[in-house]
């Protein structure tokens, strides 16, 4: 095999390179590095989750780019990458969440359903034995938040390779970076919900390219007291967005250089 | 006579709920019509820290249940890091016991434990999964026994004069006396008596004798 150059090892899914890597895992994560950004933030109070949406023309109906989604009631998750393959990885969560229930009377703890995500996303393969299932790795990550019936308001971040992590507050997508070095600033775990919200809206606003607004936003909340997933309703956007600060100018720059 | 798979293999257990505590009581005789096998088989198995089963109608069946929750709750553990609760439990054994519906497990289940709440929870079941959370329950061969001196002492239903709730001692107490009782006119129930008590120091086991002929 002393043929193969090193760039032939990113053929196979399941192929390591000399170095051992998995390229096409790592080409999935950069597939991430492209999407809309999605921030979420746990606190004491319940989590909140905010995605971007990208509305690439003005014939597009906004409405129709979902990128939040409820998992079970006490647990929804916003995305980022390629959503299509998202729609597999949550179909496969509310299964597993709705099965726990069947079985348990209870709600499925949040870390389980993160793990039962984590478990899909490795299960690609190319051989004949399962010609139905993913031949590449899923292209999207999720930032899963919920109120878990033991452990409370928890916030997880799973990726192509099938990792998962809980986070205080998390961001994905293309403004990864600049995001999280301002939520890493400006997160504390006293936070109230109230706060946590205006945090991941300025956050998001300052990495967002375009004007924020209702249209080109979507914000999902679980608070502790309720245990329930909720997505904002336009009214619920428009009051929000109007009881954010005045944006400090630079925005793009600062939020590059996490200043 | 026709080849059955199943066969009653005697017995009694009832199972008292306490504001934050559990009694569980049942015999260790098994049987098979005018026959003893053995006079010392328990009906019961612990499942949790907080939560155990005690199961009539036929030996084998109920083995097989018990093992198969056990099972079950190990992986439950696995998956989740933390002991399934006595709620969870009750719904899973009843799922279980569905599953089998066409073929079903010969068994009459009592579950019982100390639920999330830190109140103490008792279930009945049928023999495909129906159940019911409950105050007190009993089943087994000598129920129809015990059912009517719960109901006289616990529920107390059309009583004017008013006694007092029994405590943990008291409820302990009842649950010996009324096996024996069932002891006397059951032949299927005898031999010995096993007590489990759940609280929030956990589960403790007494036994004592009952009549042996």
């Amino acid at each position: 095999m002393s043929f193969l150059s090193r760039s032939e090892y990113d053929r196979g899914v399941n192929t390591f390179s000399p170095e051992g890597r998995l390229f096409q895992v790592e080409y999935a994560i950069e597939a991430i590095k492209l999407g809309s950004t999605a921030i979420g933030i746990c606190t004491k109070e319940g989590v909140i989750l905010v995605v971007e949406k990208r509305v690439t023309s003005p014939l597009v109906d906004p409405s129709s780019i979902e990128k939040l989604l409820e998992i079970d009631s006490h647990m929804g998750c916003a995305m980022s990458g390629l959503t299509a393959d998202a729609r597999t990885l949550v179909d496969h969560a509310r299964t597993e969440a709705q099965g726990h229930w069947f079985t348990y009377n209870e709600r499925i703890p949040i870390e389980s359903n993160v793990n039962a995500i984590a478990d899909l996303a490795l299960d690609f393969s190319d051989s004949d034995r399962k010609k139905k299932t993913m031949s590449r790795p899923f292209g999207v990550a999720l930032l899963v938040g919920g109120v878990d019936p033991w452990d409370g308001p928890v916030l997880f971040n799973t990726d192509p390779s099938g990792t998962f992590t809980k986070y205080a507050a998390c961001a994905i997508g293309s403004a990864q970076e600049g995001a999280t070095s301002m939520l890493q600033e400006q997160y504390n775990k006293d936070m109230t919900l109230k706060e946590a919200e205006i945090l991941a809206l300025t956050t998001l606003r300052q990495v967002m390219e375009e004007k924020l607004s209702k249209i080109n936003i979507e914000v999902g909340v679980i608070p502790a007291s309720t245990a329930r997933f909720h997505t904002y309703t336009a009214e619920e956007l428009d009051d929000v967005i109007s009881r954010l600060p005045a944006p400090t100018l630079p925005t793009l720059t600062s939020a590059g250089t996490g200043q | 006579m026709r080849w059955s798979p199943y066969t009653d293999n005697g017995g009694t257990c009832l199972g008292v709920a306490g504001e934050d505590f559990v009694v569980v009581a049942a015999d260790t005789r098994l049987s098979q019509g005018y026959s003893i096998h053995t006079r010392n088989c328990s009906k019961v198995t612990q499942l949790t820290d907080k939560c155990v089963i005690a199961s009539c109608g036929m030996k084998s069946d109920a083995i097989t249940l018990h093992k198969h929750l056990k099972a079950r709750l190990v992986m439950y553990e696995h998956q989740h890091r933390r002991q399934a609760s006595v709620t969870a439990i009750a719904q899973m054994l009843s799922t279980t016991l569905y599953y089998k519906r066409f073929f079903p497990y010969y068994t009459f289940n009592v579950l019982c434990g100390v639920d999330d709440e830190g109140k103490g929870a008792v279930y009945h079941y049928d023999a495909i999964g129906s159940f019911e959370r409950v105050p007190f329950t009993t089943s087994g061969s000598g129920s129809a026994l015990v059912m009517s001196v719960l109901d006289a002492q616990i529920d107390k239903g059309n009583q004017t004069i008013e006694t007092p709730t029994l405590d943990k001692a008291g409820i302990v107490e009842l649950a010996k006396d009324v096996l024996s009782s069932v002891g006397e006119r059951d032949i299927h129930t005898g031999d010995y008596g096993e007590i489990f008590l759940i609280d929030a120091a956990g589960v403790s086991k007494t036994e004592f004798d009952l009549k042996l002929d």
